[in-house]
C-alpha cells in the first residue's frame, strides 16, 4: 500500500495498473480453460425429482445436451426413473424410439403427462435407429429421446455418434441399452445401471465424466409407489415375523395358490 | 331506399339434370328414365311418348315403354349444379343453388337487378345467358320475378323475357299459378283446396284483405313465411329492409396453379430449387390473400418427352408460410431423386382451408422459446417421415373403452389426443407399458411363470363388458416376478386362463 502511494506520487505520469480482476470475472469467462473437472461448470439440467440421486449427480440433475446411458435388463422401472424429468422438462417433444411394449395411455396420463406432446418412432434397424435418434438429439423443439437399442449391437463409434448429437442439442437424450454392455467402454459422460429391488429401484450411477471413482460406486435405492406393493397373501402373513421384527422381503413365490375359483 | 324492391331475380330450372348429371350415352330413339327408390324421376321424351310419366313405379314404367332404367346419383346432380353455378359467374356474382324438398327439380337462382346495365338491360341479358346456354343442351325453363321463390314458380310457366316486366306483371302473373305449383307443401295444398283456394292470387288477396295470421294459424309459419317470399310481402316492421334477408353473393373457388417452364431441361434436384422457392411464395401469397391455409400441395413435373409425375406433399399442420413446405419439399426430393430431365414444374394446391390464428397466452417465463422452433421440430419429424414411413411415427391417444387395448389408441401427429379420463380409470393401477397382444402366462404346478414365477400381490380389478361385440371378463392383479418386476397379469373369467398384459416400470 505503502509503495502504490510512493509510485502515485512520485510518478504521476505512469498509467494506473489495471485494477485487480476476481476470480469470479474470470470463471464467466467462456474461453477460460478449467482443466479437465466438470465440477466447476454450469452445465444445464434438470431435476430427476430424486433427491438421493440429484445428490450423486454432478449437476444435481439428468444433465442435458449430454447422453445418459441406462444400462438394464429388460423393463426396469425406467418411467419410475424418468417421469418426474419429464414433466420438468415442458415443453417440448418427448420421443419414445423403439420402445419395447406401446406406452399406455392410460398409466400416463395418471401421472399427468400431456400425450400431445408424446411421440412414437418405431425404427426398424440400427442404420435408421442411429439416423433418428441424431436428428432429434440435434433439434431444438425436442426435450427428451428415450430410444431403446435395437437388437444390433451398438459399437462405440455409434454411441460416440449419438453423444455428438446430444450435445449439439439442449434436451435430454437417454439411450436404454442391455446390462451386458456395463462392462464394455462407452463414450457416454453418464452412465448407469438399474434394477427393480424388493424395496424399490436400486441405480449405481457407475460412470459420470467430472467425477473421479475413488470407491466401488455406491448404489441408490430409490421407493417406487406403495400401491405396487400390495399385502402378502393370508397363508403367508402366518410365516412373516411379526411387524415389530425387521421386515422380511417379499412373500416366497413357491405357494402362491391360483387354484380355479369355481 | 329499399334495396329489396328493386331485386330482379331470373330463375334456372334444369329439367333434365337427372339425367345429364349421370353422362350416359343417349340416343333420342331410346327410351330412357332416371329412377329413384324404383320410382321414375326423369323420363325422356321417347319414354314418355311410350306413357312414362314422372313418379311412376319402374316396373311399369318399363312394361309400357320399354325403357332403360339408370340410377339416380344426387352427388353427380349436385357437382353438375356447382359447374353450372361456377359458368354462369360471369353475367352475376350473386347465385344461389335451389333443390325442392320433394320433387327431383333443382336449378339456379340468379339475382340480376346489379348487372342489367352491364349487359344493357333485362332482354339482353336474359338472351346472352341462354344462349351462352344453348350448347350445353339442357332442358331449361326460366322465370323472371321481384323475388326468388316468385321467380322459382314462374319458371313452372312459360313466360318470354321482353324488358317490359314490372313488379305488377310478376304479381299478376304469380296469381294466376294454381296452388299445385307449391308441391314441396302437399299438406298445405291439400288443406288449400279443400278451403277452395284454387290459384296463387286466391291466397295473395286473402293475405292482403285479412292479414296473415288467419293462415299462419291453420298452415303453419312457414308456409305463409314462404308466400310471403314469393309475394315480397313485408311484414309490419318500421324498417322493413332492416330485416331483408342479404343477397348470397358467391365466390367461385379458386385452385392454385402455377407452373415454371424452365429455358433448358433440368435434370438435377439442386437446379429447381430457385423454382421451387418461387412458386411456393407465391402460393404463400395468394393463401395470405385470402386467409387460407393448406396441408397438401403437388408438385407436377413435365419432360419434353411428354414424361410427367407428380409428388405430394403433406405437412401435419395447416401451412400458409411457405417455408415449411419448402423444407418438406426438398425432403422428398431428396428421397425420389428426378428420373427424367423436367422441362416444366407445376405447383397445385387444391385442398385449402380458412386460416385459423389461435390466440396465446402470454409466455412470461419464455416457455414457449425453450420449446424450440416448432418448424425446425416439423422438418426434423417430416425427414424422419421420410426416413421411416408415415405409419413408424405416431402419437398415443385414449379412447372411452372399458378394455384396455381397445382404450389405448394411436393417432397421426397432426391429430389431438384425448387426454380426460373417467373417474374409473383414474385411480386405478395401470401398467406404464402394454402389450398389444397380451402374453400367455405358463402354469407350472401351482404357480405362474412368464419369464420367472408370477405372484399376484395387488387385486383382483373386475374388467367387465364390451358385451355388444364380444363379451369380455377379467380379473387384473398386479404381480411380482422373481426378479421384482411388476406385471399386470388377468385371469380371463371365461376361458380361465392367465395373460400378461403389461408392465409396471
Amino acid at each position: 500500500m505503502y509503495i502504490q502511494f510512493l509510485l502515485v506520487t512520485i510518478m504521476p505520469a505512469i498509467p494506473e495498473s489495471p485494477r485487480p480482476v476476481l476470480l469470479e470475472q474470470l470463471l464467466r469467462r467462456d474461453d477460460l480453460w478449467r482443466g479437465h473437472s466438470r465440477r466447476f461448470t454450469a452445465q444445464p439440467s434438470v431435476d430427476t425429482g430424486h433427491a438421493s440421486l440429484n445428490g450423486e449427480l454432478l449437476h444435481k440433475g439428468w444433465p442435458l445436451g449430454a447422453l445418459v446411458e441406462i444400462c438394464q435388463r429388460g423393463f426396469q422401472g425406467e418411467w419410475q426413473l424418468f417421469m418426474p424429468a419429464l414433466l420438468a422438462l415442458h415443453p417440448g417433444l418427448i420421443v419414445l424410439l423403439n420402445p419395447p411394449a406401446e406406452p399406455f395411455s392410460q398409466a400416463l396420463l395418471q401421472a399427468g403427462m400431456d400425450l400431445d406432446r408424446l411421440v412414437v418412432i418405431n425404427a426398424p434397424d440400427k442404420t435408421r435407429f442411429l439416423a433418428c435418434f441424431t436428428e432429434l438429439a440435434r433439434t431444438s423443439g425436442c426435450g427428451a429421446i428415450l430410444g431403446w437399442q435395437p437388437r444390433d449391437h451398438f459399437t462405440y463409434t455409434e454411441v460416440r455418434k449419438c453423444l455428438l448429437a446430444a450435445s449439439e442439442g439442449a434436451g435430454l437424450p437417454i439411450l436404454f441399452r442391455p446390462s451386458a454392455v456395463q462392462q464394455q467402454s462407452s463414450p457416454a459422460p453418464l452412465r448407469l445401471f438399474s434394477q427393480v429391488v424388493p424395496d424399490g429401484l436400486e441405480v449405481t450411477v457407475f460412470k459420470q465424466k467430472g467425477v473421479l471413482q475413488r470407491y466401488q460406486p455406491r448404489p441408490l435405492v430409490l421407493p417406487l409407489p406403495p400401491a405396487w406393493q400390495g399385502a402378502p397373501p393370508y397363508h403367508v402373513l402366518d410365516r412373516q415375523p411379526h411387524p415389530d421384527q425387521k421386515r422380511g422381503g417379499v412373500p416366497g413365490t413357491d405357494i402362491v395358490d391360483i387354484r380355479e375359483s369355481s | 331506399m329499399n334495396a329489396r324492391r328493386d331485386r330482379l331475380w331470373l330463375a334456372l330450372r334444369f329439367r333434365d339434370l337427372p339425367l345429364s348429371a349421370l353422362d350416359a350415352a343417349e340416343s333420342p330413339e331410346e327410351p330412357l328414365v332416371v329412377a329413384e327408390k324404383r320410382k321414375v324421376v326423369f323420363s325422356n321424351p321417347r319414354a314418355r311418348a311410350g306413357g312414362v310419366v314422372d313418379g311412376m313405379d319402374l316396373t311399369t314404367a318399363q312394361l309400357v315403354s320399354g325403357c332403360r332404367a339408370l340410377a339416380r346419383n344426387a352427388a353427380r346432380e349436385e357437382e353438375a349444379l356447382h359447374r353450372l353455378r361456377d359458368a354462369l359467374y360471369r353475367f352475376t356474382p350473386h347465385i344461389d343453388i335451389y333443390r325442392s324438398r320433394r320433387a327431383p327439380h333443382a336449378g339456379l337462382l340468379l339475382e340480376i337487378s346489379t348487372c342489367l346495365r352491364l349487359f344493357s338491360g333485362v332482354k339482353n341479358l336474359g338472351d346472352t345467358l341462354l344462349a351462352f346456354l344453348e350448347p350445353r343442351g339442357h332442358d331449361l325453363r326460366w322465370g323472371l320475378a321481384h323475388s326468388s321463390t316468385g321467380a322459382w314458380l314462374l319458371s313452372f310457366a312459360r313466360h318470354e323475357i321482353t324488358g317490359e316486366e314490372t313488379r305488377r306483371l310478376f304479381t299478376d302473373r304469380l296469381d294466376r299459378l294454381p296452388v299445385q305449383v307449391l308441391y314441396d307443401y302437399p299438406g298445405a295444398v291439400e288443406a288449400l283446396v279443400k278451403m277452395g283456394f284454387a290459384t296463387l292470387g286466391d291466397v295473395a288477396r286473402q293475405i292482403r284483405s285479412r292479414s296473415m295470421d288467419s293462415l299462419t294459424r291453420r298452415l303453419g309459419k312457414e308456409f305463409t313465411g314462404m308466400i310471403a317470399d314469393i309475394y315480397d310481402i313485408e311484414s309490419d316492421f318500421t324498417q322493413p329492409s332492416l330485416f331483408a334477408r342479404p343477397v348470397t353473393t358467391y365466390v367461385p373457388d379458386q385452385p392454385f396453379c402455377e407452373s415454371i417452364e424452365f429455358d433448358y431441361p433440368v435434370s438435377e434436384v439442386e437446379h429447381l430449387r430457385p423454382a421451387i422457392e418461387s412458386l411456393l411464395q407465391s402460393l404463400a401469397e395468394f393463401l395470405q390473400r385470402r386467409q387460407l391455409a393448406c396441408q397438401h400441395i403437388q408438385w407436377r413435373l413435365a419432360g419434353i418427352h411428354d414424361r410427367r409425375e407428380a409428388l405430394d406433399i403433406h405437412s401435419d399442420t395447416p401451412q400458409s408460410d411457405w417455408r415449411l413446405l419448402f423444407d418438406l419439399t426438398l425432403i422428398q426430393f431428396d428421397h425420389t431423386p428426378l428420373s427424367f430431365e423436367v422441362d416444366c414444374l407445376t405447383l397445385a394446391c387444391g385442398d385449402r382451408m380458412p386460416r385459423r390464428d389461435s390466440s396465446l397466452d402470454l409466455d412470461f417465463e419464455g416457455k414457449r422459446r425453450r420449446g424450440g422452433c416448432p418448424r425446425e421440430l416439423a422438418v426434423t419429424l417430416a425427414r424422419l417421415k421420410a426416413r421411416v414411413g408415415d405409419a413408424a411415427i405416431y402419437k398415443i391417444s385414449y379412447r372411452d373403452s372399458p378394455l384396455p387395448e381397445l382404450s389405448h389408441t394411436i393417432l397421426a401427429l397432426a391429430e389431438k389426443c384425448a387426454q380426460q379420463l373417467p373417474h374409473s380409470h383414474r385411480h386405478g393401477l395401470r401398467p406404464a407399458w402394454l402389450f398389444a397382444e397380451p402374453q400367455p402366462i405358463e402354469k407350472r404346478g401351482r404357480r405362474l411363470y412368464w419369464q420367472g414365477y408370477l405372484t399376484p400381490a395387488v387385486g383382483p380389478e373386475r374388467v367387465a363388458g364390451h358385451w355388444w361385440r364380444e363379451s369380455v371378463a377379467r380379473d387384473y392383479y398386479l404381480a411380482r416376478r422373481q426378479d421384482n418386476v411388476a406385471v399386470w397379469i388377468y385371469r380371463d373369467l371365461y376361458s380361465r386362463a392367465w395373460y400378461v398384459h403389461g408392465v409396471f416400470s
